[in-house]
């Protein structure tokens, strides 16, 4: 599985991923980044389903899965 | 405007559940709504904070903010109010922001974007005590001397740090310093470009920068020169693929972890707390579900069973004052205008007041504790499957309380389509002035013995599901039907859980009984009057129930009576529809009115069982009193929900819209009732 290929909802719960790409509208790229979601970033995945809840930059974010799969992420260890 | 020239103005920002409006309150005494829930200011709010040495200061409560990028309509209040350009609020002197000390990094990317806007800033430290709790090492000096404005521990929910901050606002506040964080270079390259072209039209602007980032992102304020410059490089980047408003949030962001790191603040690592043990079960998939089902039922078993003492002791009082007028007063008009038109109108309502507030207690707790988030969250999937996201939820569950706030809160909704849809379904949502009517139909169709306490809530939670139900159904037909694109994604934040401040939920439920009261006290006392003239004059017989059908409203009644009747209604039950236009719960005091029983609900729900159609056939059989509560489950009777709807859309074509499909329904789905109601051989 290559980098880009790896979406949020594809990540187990209490795994810590980092934001490798964002592939989403304009205005909702912005509001996740402005909520913590930049590339890069550490995001811990909570909760799993239909719709799921994540830690980043210090709260509790939850996210339609429509949305998480299109944040890209990679393991922290840089496995992807 | 009449201002005072000399009094400062100071604007409240914050992003969403940093402590903000209670930071507001604790400053000004003010009353206002403040919740455990992103997005519960929905209006800009003044009041007046003074300083240590008197000096009287306005503080503007801003809705809360993730960026200085408006997107929704409360975001864009609070940009108008930042900028200057809000009707009746001057361009504040001076920022207060107000920030979680448990999650700097995400709250000092605001602040980064207030410092730029050329006012100067104070930063309330807020929520000092939880930061601590989860092993944050906050460091106030250092902050203060990296960030170059003051920093200001507080506890705004324990009243604490507020000597030192109404110390700090009293003193002169200096304007921050020049931009820390790096551009990129890209980026550096236009906005020192457009900058320049800025100030050789404008020279005296202090912040170039702020407003050439502004004209990039798409403003149209500045001179002509820079935005020409702000139009190319937009349409340069465009074609480099160059996404410079991620930059910027990048080259923020970066900044804040560095300064975080350098001011040795420390901690904001993810453990386990309790809030993760409640969400494992109340955000469960199916046992989430039966929690909010138990919640519910709670709520309206509550109504029917603790309201009921303090009820009985209100008709009592009722019951009292009217048979003191009678003991002290001559027969005549003024005696029956007092104890037929004043006590029967106003105690027929007041009377609700006990159970209005139990709801208010109850959407209170679950605001403040941070459960209402976690409830959008879960019926998020419903809400996307009729068209919406889960943040239309909480407008939705503030309409159970009223529609009018709960329409003011879809400002927190972004996408217009979703708004729109939200406001046109919330007056379905059995909102409190319902409880008055459900509650008396439901005694008038079921007799007391019989029922359970528990059987009347979840008769009166059938109701709701009704309404709520429909609401759903309608949203799928307006949201995807006829406006037509997609929901947008649910993004909201879930705030940690705190036991709920019950100073903040009694402040709410002593705002609404404030507003409950007043109501009483004035809409519906001058209508209760007006209808007992008009169910009184003019005077044909000495027998009420000859005069009451010869009076001006008996003959509204008895007119409209031929329209309401397939719904199985009578003339007098017409006059209480016509009086409840303006209304909902008046239909209550006018029942009482009409029937003349003074101010008691057994009363009028005995009187009611006792109605008969002139053949002798009861009027307030079960099907009748379901169709009625059907029909007031659907009809838009309320015109303060159609003033703020007119507010809110900006005209009065969708709450015409609102007001004909509602009644259209109302009136099909009652005759519906009565049809289905008689095929199954019930009279």
């Amino acid at each position: 599985m290559d980098i880009s290929s790896l979406n949020l909802t594809q990540v187990g719960p209490g795994m810590e991923v980092r934001v490798s790409r964002l592939e989403c509208a304009p205005n909702t790229c912005q509001r996740l980044r402005e909520m913590g979601f930049c590339e890069n970033a550490l995001v811990t995945k909570i909760r799993g389903g239909a719709d799921l809840v994540c830690w980043v930059c210090g709260t509790r974010v939850a996210l339609s899965a429509r949305l998480a799969k299109q944040i890209l992420v990679e393991h922290v260890d840089g496995r992807s | 405007m009449n201002q005072d020239p000399t009094k400062r103005w100071v604007a409240v920002i914050g992003n969403p559940n940093a402590g903000k409006s209670t930071l507001f309150n604790a400053l000004t005494g003010l009353r206002q709504r403040v919740g455990n829930y992103p997005g519960v200011t929905v209006e800009k709010r003044t009041g007046t904070a003074y300083t240590l040495h008197g000096e009287a200061i306005e503080l503007i409560d801003l809705p809360g903010l993730y960026s200085l990028s408006p997107r929704s309509p409360d975001e864009k209040i609070a940009w108008q109010v930042l900028r200057g350009e809000s009707p009746g609020v001057p361009r504040p002197n001076a920022v207060l922001c107000v920030v979680d000390a448990s999650n700097l990094e995400r709250n000092l990317f605001l602040v980064t974007q207030v410092m730029e806007l050329g006012l100067p800033v104070l930063v309330a430290l807020n929520m000092v005590d939880m930061a601590e709790a989860k092993g944050v090492r906050l460091r106030p000096e250092e902050l203060s001397q990296k960030l170059g404005v003051p920093f200001i521990p507080t506890q705004a929910h324990r009243g604490k740090g507020l000597v030192e901050l109404r110390a700090a606002l009293g003193q002169s506040l200096t304007h921050p310093g020049p931009r820390q964080w790096t551009m990129p270079p890209p980026l550096a390259a236009a906005v020192g470009q457009i900058a320049a072209a800025w100030r050789e039209s404008l020279p005296a602007e202090a912040q170039a920068e702020g407003k050439a980032l502004e004209l990039l992102a798409g403003s149209n304020r500045g001179p002509e020169g820079a935005k020409k410059l702000a139009l190319a490089w937009r349409e340069r980047f465009g074609k480099e693929a160059y996404d410079w408003s991620a930059a910027v949030i990048h080259a923020r962001y970066e900044y804040v972890r560095n300064l975080l790191g350098e001011a040795g603040v420390l901690g904001n690592k993810r453990v386990a707390s309790w809030t993760d043990w409640i969400d494992a079960a109340v955000l469960h998939p199916v046992a989430g579900w039966g929690v909010l089902a138990v919640m519910m039922l709670s709520l309206f078993v509550s109504i029917f069973s603790i309201a009921s003492y303090p009820m009985d002791w209100i008709d009592a009082g009722f019951t009292w004052a009217g048979q003191a007028i009678e003991n002290r007063m001559p027969a005549g008009v003024l005696r029956d205008l007092l104890v037929n038109g004043v006590l029967a109108g106003v105690g027929g309502v007041v009377i609700f007041l006990p159970q209005i507030l139990i709801l208010f207690f109850f959407l209170g707790l679950l605001e403040d504790s941070g459960y209402l988030a976690r409830a959008a969250f879960l019926l998020d999937r419903v809400m996307h499957r009729v068209g919406l996201s889960g943040k239309s939820f909480i407008p939705l569950l503030s309409s159970y309380a009223c529609a009018i706030p709960g329409i003011m809160a879809t400002r927190t909704v972004e996408d217009p389509k979703d708004r729109l849809t939200t406001i046109l379904i919330a007056p379905l949502m059995s909102c409190s002035a319902r409880i008055p009517v459900y509650t008396t139909l439901i005694a008038a169709a079921v007799p007391v013995a019989l029922v359970p306490v528990w059987g009347k809530a979840l008769g009166m939670l059938g109701l709701y599901a009704l309404g709520t139900g429909t609401a759903f159904l309608l949203a799928w037909l307006f949201r995807k039907k006829m406006l037509g694109g997609g929901s947008p994604p649910l993004i909201l934040e879930l705030p940690p859980y705190r036991r709920p401040a019950l100073r903040t939920v009694a402040l709410k439920m002593w705002e609404r009984a404030v507003i409950f009261l007043r109501r009483a006290g004035t809409v519906i006392l001058a209508l209760s009057i007006l209808l007992w003239f008009l169910s009184s004059f003019p005077v044909r017989s000495d027998d009420p129930t000859e005069t009451l059908a010869g009076s001006y409203a008996g003959q509204l009644g008895l007119w409209i009576e031929p329209m309401i009747r397939p719904l199985g209604f009578d003339w007098r039950i017409g006059i209480g529809l016509v009086a409840s236009l303006a209304a909902r719960e008046v239909f209550v005091s006018t029942m009482s009115i009409v029937y003349h029983v003074g101010g008691e609900q057994e009363g009028l729900v005995a009187a009611m069982q006792s109605a008969t159609w002139p053949d002798g056939a009861m009027i307030y059989t079960p099907v009748t009193c379901l169709s009625l509560l059907v029909f007031y489950v659907y009809a838009l009777q309320c015109l303060s929900t159609v003033a703020v709807a007119k507010r809110e859309t900006g005209g009065w074509g969708w709450p015409a819209f609102m007001m004909l499909y509602m009644t259209g329904l109302a009136y099909g789905a009652a005759w519906m009732v009565q049809i289905v109601g008689r095929a199954l051989g019930f009279s």
